[in-house]
C-alpha cells in the first residue's frame, strides 16, 4: 500500500505544508489541517529535541572507550549515508560506489596533512573541495546512464581507485597503508579523542542534515524529486534534469569526502582495501534504504541500526563469516516487510491510528461549491479572507 | 503571456500539410492540416491508427515532422524541441496518468511552472488554477497518488496551465475513468476553454468528445477526412455509422 494514504505520513518531506503559502486554499480543510498541522509540528519538534539529547548525551553514557569508539563509527556511517542520500534519496540514482569519494576524501586529507603545514581541519575541507571538483567530470560521465548501468559505472570507479591507490605506493603507501598524524596533541588521551571525534562527527552530520532539509524544501529539491519519479516527464516540464543531477551528485561527493576525511583524522590509518571497498559503499545504500531514502533522518536511523548490528555481529561472530549472514537476514526482513524503509513504515502505522482526511471520492466542481456553501452557512470560524468565490470563474480567468 | 495574441493571425495553432512517421516505417500523418482558433476546443476523432496521438506528438515537439509547418500564433515553430514548444505556448497533457504520484499536488502544479522564472507570475497562475479546479485547491497538500483518477487528471490540467499556454494538447483525458469522472473531466475542459485557453483534444470516446468540443476533425489514414462544427458532425448519419458506432445523435445536447 505504501504511504500514499496521507500526505503527512512522510515525516520529513511535507515541505509544501508551510513553505508554499496558499491564501486560496479551502477554509474548511485549512482549519482542520491547521490544528492537526500544529500538533504534528509540535510532535516533530519534541522528537527532534529527544533525538538531539540522545545523541549528544551518548559519550557521557557510554560505559567504556570501546563503546564510545563504536559510537564514533556509527556517526561516521551516519555522515556517509546521509551524504549518499543527496543522490540516492533525491534523484533515485543508486550509487554503490560512494566509497570512492569517502576514500578520496580520506587520502586527500591525509596527504595534505602529511605534505603541507595545513591545519588538519582546513586540510579536510580542502580535501572535500578537491573531491567535489573531481566529481564534476565523473558526474558528467556517469550520470548519462540510468538504472543498472549507473550502478555498474559507480562500482567500476571504486575498483579502479582501489587498484590505483594500491599500486601507487610511493604516494599512498600502497597496501602497507598510510599513517595519518593525529590532529590533537599527545596530552589528549584515547577516550577523550573518541569523545571529541564523536561530537565533531555529530556536527558534520548536522550540517549535512540541514543541507538535505533545505534542498528538500526548495524548488531545486522539487525538481530533483520529479527526476526520481520520472526523469523524462520532469524534462518535458522544463526541469534541467542533467544539471540538477550533477549538482546533487557534487554536493553528495563533497559531504561524503568530508566524512572520509574526518574518519581518516580519527582513525589515523588508511589502507586502500578498506577505503575503496564495495562493502562500505553497500553499507551506505543499505543504511539509507533501511531507514528510508525519502526521509531526512532515514539514513541516520539506518546507520544506527546497521552500524550497531555490524559491530555487534563482528564482536560475536567475527571469527566466521556468520556476521555477513546475519546482515543479509536483516536486509531481507526489511525488504520484505518495509520496502520503503523504517521511517515511512512507522509513520504510516502511526497515521493509521490518527484521524484520516476524508475519502477520495470523485467530487464534481458543482458538488464542491455546494459543500462549501453548506460549510459557510454553518458559520464555522471563517473570517473574511476565507470567503472565496471558488464556484464561479475567477477574475483572472479572462485575462 | 497567453493574452498578447497578435491579432494578425486567425489561429493560435496551425499544423499545415504535416507529414510525419516513426523511424523508417511508413508515414503516419500524410499531409494533415489542423487549425485551432482562440478559446476553442478542437477535437480529433478517428479509428485506432488514424494518427490522432501522433498529431499531438508533432505539436508538442516530441516528433519532428518530415515536412509541413507548425505555427503558434503565426510564428513558425516547426523544428522546436519539446521544451521550446512549451515556451512557445504548447502544453501537452500526456495519455494515461502522468502526475508525480509520490509528490504533493502543490509540488505537481508548481513543477508545471518550472520554466517560468517570475515568482509573481507563478503565484498568479497558482491562484488561477486553484479557482479553475477546486479539487486542486482542496487537496493542495495531499499526495497526488492518493487522488482518484479524475482528480489526478485535473491536477495534470492545472499543471499544464501553469505556463500560461496558448493551446493545451490533451491526449485522451478520459482514459481509464468511469463515466462520472469522465463527465467531470470534460466539464473542466469546457471551463479551461471558457477561461480563455484553446484546447486540442484527442479522444477515443468520440461521441462524448464531440459533445464537449466546438470543432471536430475526423482523421483517417493520416489525413483530416471531415471537419466542421462538432454538433454537425454528431448529427451526420454517415459519420455516426463509420466512427461513432451507430445512429446519429438526434437530439443535440447543447
Amino acid at each position: 500500500m505504501r504511504n500514499a494514504s496521507d500526505p503527512t505520513s512522510d515525516s520529513t518531506s511535507d515541505p509544501t505544508s508551510d513553505s508554499t503559502s496558499d491564501p486560496t486554499s479551502d477554509p474548511t480543510v485549512r482549519t482542520d489541517a491547521g490544528s492537526r498541522g500544529r500538533a504534528v509540528l509540535l510532535a516533530k519538534g519534541i522528537g527532534l529535541l529527544v533525538l538531539a539529547a540522545a545523541v549528544l548525551s551518548f559519550p557521557s553514557l557510554a560505559p567504556d572507550a570501546f563503546i564510545l569508539s563504536v559510537g564514533v563509527v556509527i556517526m561516521s556511517y551516519a555522515v556517509l549515508a546521509t551524504s549518499w542520500n543527496f543522490v540516492g534519496g533525491f534523484t533515485g540514482y543508486i550509487s554503490l560506489g560512494h566509497a570512492a569519494y569517502s576514500g578520496l576524501g580520506a587520502y586527500a586529507t591525509a596527504l595534505l596533512v602529511i605534505h603541507t603545514s595545513l591545519n588538519p581541519w582546513v586540510a579536510m575541507l580542502l580535501g572535500g573541495l578537491l573531491v567535489a571538483a573531481l566529481a564534476v567530470p565523473i558526474g558528467i560521465a556517469s550520470l548519462r546512464v540510468r538504472g543498472a548501468s549507473f550502478v555498474i559505472v559507480s562500482i567500476a570507479m571504486v575498483l579502479i581507485l582501489l587498484l590505483v591507490f594500491q599500486s601507487w605506493g610511493e604516494v599512498t603507501g600502497g597496501s602497507n597503508g598510510l599513517r595519518v598524524p593525529r590532529p590533537f596533541d599527545e596530552s589528549v588521551l584515547r577516550p577523550e579523542q573518541h569523545e571529541r571525534f564523536f561530537y565533531l562527527h555529530v556536527a558534520l552530520l548536522a550540517v549535512a542534515l540541514l543541507t538535505w532539509w533545505a534542498i528538500d524544501r526548495s524548488r531545486f529539491g522539487t525538481g530533483l524529486k520529479a527526476i526520481r519519479e520520472d526523469e523524462d516527464k520532469a524534462q518535458s516540464l522544463g526541469v534541467p534534469t542533467f544539471n540538477y543531477k550533477l549538482v546533487a551528485f557534487i554536493v553528495s561527493a563533497f559531504f561524503t569526502a568530508l566524512g572520509g576525511g574526518m574518519y581518516a583524522l580519527w582513525f589515523g590509518f588508511l589502507d586502500p582495501i578498506f577505503q575503496f571497498s564495495i562493502l562500505v559503499g553497500s553499507y551506505m545504500v543499505l543504511m539509507s534504504l533501511l531507514g528510508g531514502i525519502r526521509s531526512l533522518f532515514g539514513p541516520l536511523l539506518g546507520a544506527v541500526i546497521v552500524g550497531y548490528a555490524v559491530e555487534f555481529f563482528k564482536n560475536q561472530y567475527g571469527d566466521t563469516q556468520f556476521h555477513l549472514v546475519a546482515m543479509g537476514l536483516l536486509l531481507g526482513i526489511v525488504v520484505l516487510f518495509m520496502p520503503d524503509g523504517i521511517i515511512p513504515a512507522l509513520s504510516s502505522l502511526i497515521n493509521r491510528f490518527s484521524p484520516q482526511a476524508a475519502s477520495i471520492r470523485e467530487v464534481s466542481a458543482g458538488e464542491l461549491a455546494e459543500q462549501r456553501r453548506a460549510a459557510a452557512s454553518e458559520g464555522k470560524d471563517l473570517d473574511a479572507t476565507e470567503a472565496e468565490p471558488t464556484d464561479s470563474l475567477p477574475e483572472g480567468a479572462k485575462r | 503571456m497567453a493574452s498578447d495574441t497578435p491579432p494578425s493571425t486567425e489561429f493560435l495553432l496551425e499544423l499545415t500539410d504535416i507529414q510525419a512517421g516513426y523511424g523508417r516505417a511508413a508515414l503516419v500523418l500524410r499531409g494533415l492540416t489542423v487549425q485551432v482558433p482562440p478559446a476553442t476546443v478542437v477535437c480529433l476523432v478517428g479509428p485506432n491508427g488514424a494518427g490522432k496521438s501522433t498529431v499531438l506528438k508533432v505539436a508538442s515537439g516530441m516528433l519532428t515532422p518530415r515536412s509541413g509547418t507548425i505555427r503558434v500564433a503565426g510564428k513558425d515553430v516547426t523544428k522546436n524541441s519539446p521544451q521550446q514548444m512549451l515556451t512557445a505556448g504548447l502544453s501537452h497533457v500526456l495519455q494515461g496518468h502522468s502526475v508525480f504520484k509520490e509528490m504533493t499536488v502543490s509540488e505537481n502544479v508548481l513543477l508545471g511552472a518550472y520554466s517560468v522564472k517570475d515568482k509573481s507570475v507563478v503565484s498568479d497562475r497558482v491562484d488561477f488554477v486553484k479557482s479553475l479546479f477546486p479539487v486542486v485547491a482542496d487537496r493542495w497538500n495531499a499526495l497526488a497518488g492518493a487522488l482518484s483518477g479524475g482528480q489526478q487528471k485535473q491536477v495534470e490540467f492545472a499543471r499544464s496551465l501553469m505556463v500560461s499556454p496558448q493551446v493545451v494538447l490533451l491526449d485522451e483525458p478520459s482514459m481509464g475513468l468511469d463515466p462520472k469522472a469522465t463527465g467531470t473531466v470534460f466539464e473542466q475542459v469546457v471551463r479551461m476553454r471558457d477561461a480563455g485557453t484553446a484546447v486540442l483534444l484527442v479522444e477515443q470516446n468520440a461521441r462524448r468528445a464531440l459533445e464537449t468540443a466546438d470543432l471536430g476533425c475526423v482523421l483517417d489514414l493520416g489525413r483530416v477526412h471531415i471537419q466542421g462544427p462538432a454538433d454537425e458532425l454528431l448529427r451526420d448519419p454517415q459519420l455516426a455509422e463509420l466512427y461513432l458506432g451507430g445512429r446519429p445523435a438526434t437530439t443535440p445536447t447543447h
